[in-house]
């Protein structure tokens, strides 16, 4: 059991506050790790990176490296390291980076140095932010709330197929393919076929977590040619399991439920913005008044939410 | 005779079911406001009390509900009226999955539709919906009756046991191992009964039964195509 949320905006505004009161209110369902995805309007060019370290005492070594391997790929930063830090082993960092040459060949080559230092989002738009602990909790942290954006999604992460560790949280993003990022409430159970075979074809995982392919899966259809809503719709009948999984891009925000109808999805859309979660009790703390939900109960359910000039399809 | 209001909005749920259970007591009429489609409202009620609930509420509400009347005016969350034995619920709006999951009796009144297994596991009592009832409805259900007066999703009344699912309105599919019967005049008769405290009763619908075809009853483990149906 996981709580998942998604927030649209009409224009850019404080997302990052609804966010965590979604996930607040859903902290019940799994209060391992909580995680943000959140879209800001979008740069004209460089990227945003969030990360992460594994040994304090490194910091500086191996940020030096990991710009190295940037700098390699003809880019660099262009804003210093934020870096985030409490007791534990982990620190998280922020940085604003040039456009490599190839940002999928130079992500392949950071991604090696992802036992010290690993990358968690890389967008024009897109920052994730996780952690483990509670929404309030990591949202202090991180300043989650104070975060303006258009749109984005949360997670409550109650762990069950994989480690309680900061990395493993969600939301993860879809690499190598910039401002991509999914959140699953469920269990994926042929993730490990899954993957291998996706591994086969030159795709990179950094952890355990089965949600994590679902992020790849829908990028990698999508870079075959499918569109989103395509790629969506044939996810209900190739991934096995039970879930409900929302994935967002700078344009909106895509959602999947599987054949059976397991896992929840509850919509509250009013003058043009929207809150999707797992539960009603959390669309409300956003939506006040008592207004109409939209349950998307169904089995085989899928979508998109546009950004902006919205439409939904499902 | 006055009424009792019991605020809900952020309070913890345990001490506003305590107070619930209090005014209970008191044999006055009691309604809840400001719900915020919080979960566990009303659980494990006693057979005296008269409840409204003005607007959503979330999970379990009315949950081993052991005799009272409970009227939720808007939508509900999961298993409303989950393993209740008496009693009433009224569900103004629409109820979310599970409806009367493993109910043993009492009635259960779903004035819009229903999500998915409305009436799972349902061990007695009825269900009776004015809208559609979701995805696999009725599913493993032993003994009771889900009414559904605007049609059913998807595998519908998929392994009964010996409950049975009456749907008035289009079915989208059928679940395994179900018979679609015509009901006898007795039988629809019977159903009036439980609509007609309700004020549903139109003798022009056309009604379909459905009951387990008990292939999967106890089924031998190497008849393959029993197997198949699963």
């Amino acid at each position: 059991m996981c709580g998942i949320a998604g927030r649209i905006l009409n224009a850019p505004g404080a997302v990052g506050r609804d966010l965590v009161a979604l996930m607040d209110a859903q902290e019940h369902r799994g209060a391992d790790s909580t995680g943000f995805a959140v879209y800001s309007t979008p740069l004209d060019k460089g990227y945003v990176l969030r990360g992460m370290g594994f040994s304090k005492v490194r910091i500086d070594a191996d940020l030096e490296t990991f710009r190295a391997t940037l700098k390699e790929h003809g880019a660099d930063f262009t804003s210093e390291p934020a870096i985030v830090s409490d007791t534990s082993k982990h620190y998280s960092f922020r940085m604003e980076i040039s456009d490599p040459k190839n940002l999928q060949a130079w992500v392949a080559d950071a991604d090696e140095l992802s036992g010290h230092i690993e990358i968690q989002s890389c967008g024009r738009s897109l920052e994730i932010i996780k952690d483990v602990g509670g929404a309030t909790q990591v949202s202090e942290k991180h300043k989650v709330h104070d975060m303006i954006g258009t749109h984005g999604l949360g997670h409550a992460r109650l762990a069950t197929e994989s480690s309680v560790l900061p990395n493993a949280s969600h939301p993860f993003w879809a690499r190598p393919f910039s401002d991509v990022a999914i959140v699953h409430n469920g269990q994926i159970t042929d993730y490990y076929t899954q993957r291998d075979r996706l591994r086969r074809e030159g795709y990179r995982f950094l952890t355990e977590n089965d949600s994590e392919l679902i992020a790849v899966w829908v990028s990698d259809q999508m870079k075959q040619g499918l569109s989103m809503e395509q790629a969506l719709k044939k996810s209900i009948n190739s991934i096995d399991g039970v879930f409900t999984f929302m994935i967002a891009t700078p344009d909106g925000i895509g959602y999947a439920k599987d054949r059976f109808a397991m896992k929840p999805l509850v919509v509250i859309e009013q003058m043009g913005e929207l809150a999707a979660a797992t539960e009603e009790q959390a669309v409300r703390t956003v939506f006040a008044d008592e207004c109409d939900v939209i349950n998307y109960d169904g089995p085989s359910q899928f979508g998109i939410w546009g950004v902006g000039n919205r439409s939904m399809a499902a | 005779m006055s009424e009792i209001v019991i605020e809900v909005g952020k309070r913890h749920i345990r001490e506003i079911n305590e107070e619930i259970q209090e005014a209970c007591k008191t044999g006055k009429p009691i309604r809840i406001v400001n719900t915020l489609s919080r979960h566990n409202l009303g659980v494990g009620l006693p057979d005296c009390a008269d409840l409204t609930f003005e607007g959503s509420v979330g999970y379990y509400c009315g949950g081993l509900n052991t005799g009272s009347k409970l009227t939720i005016e808007r939508n509900c969350g999961w298993a409303v009226g989950e393993g209740m034995a008496k009693g009433h619920i009224t569900v103004g709006g629409r109820a979310g999955m599970s409806c009367g999951a493993a109910m043993i009796g009492g009635t259960i009144h779903v004035k819009g539709d229903t999500g998915p297994r409305c009436g799972v596991a349902m061990k007695g009592g009825n269900i009776v919906v004015e809208g559609k009832i979701g995805y696999q409805s009725g599913f493993m259900a032993h003994s009771g009756k889900i009414i559904a007066l605007g049609g059913a999703g998807e595998s519908c009344a998929d392994a009964l046991w010996e409950g049975e699912v009456w749907v008035a309105g289009p079915v989208e599919s059928l679940g395994v191992d179900v018979n679609v019967i015509e009901p006898t005049a007795e039988e629809v008769a019977e159903v009036d009964a439980i609509l007609e405290p309700l004020g549903l009763v139109d003798t022009s619908r056309d009604w379909r039964k459905m009951v387990s075809g008990q292939r999967l009853w106890y089924f031998e483990a190497r008849d393959a195509s029993a197997w198949l149906m699963i």
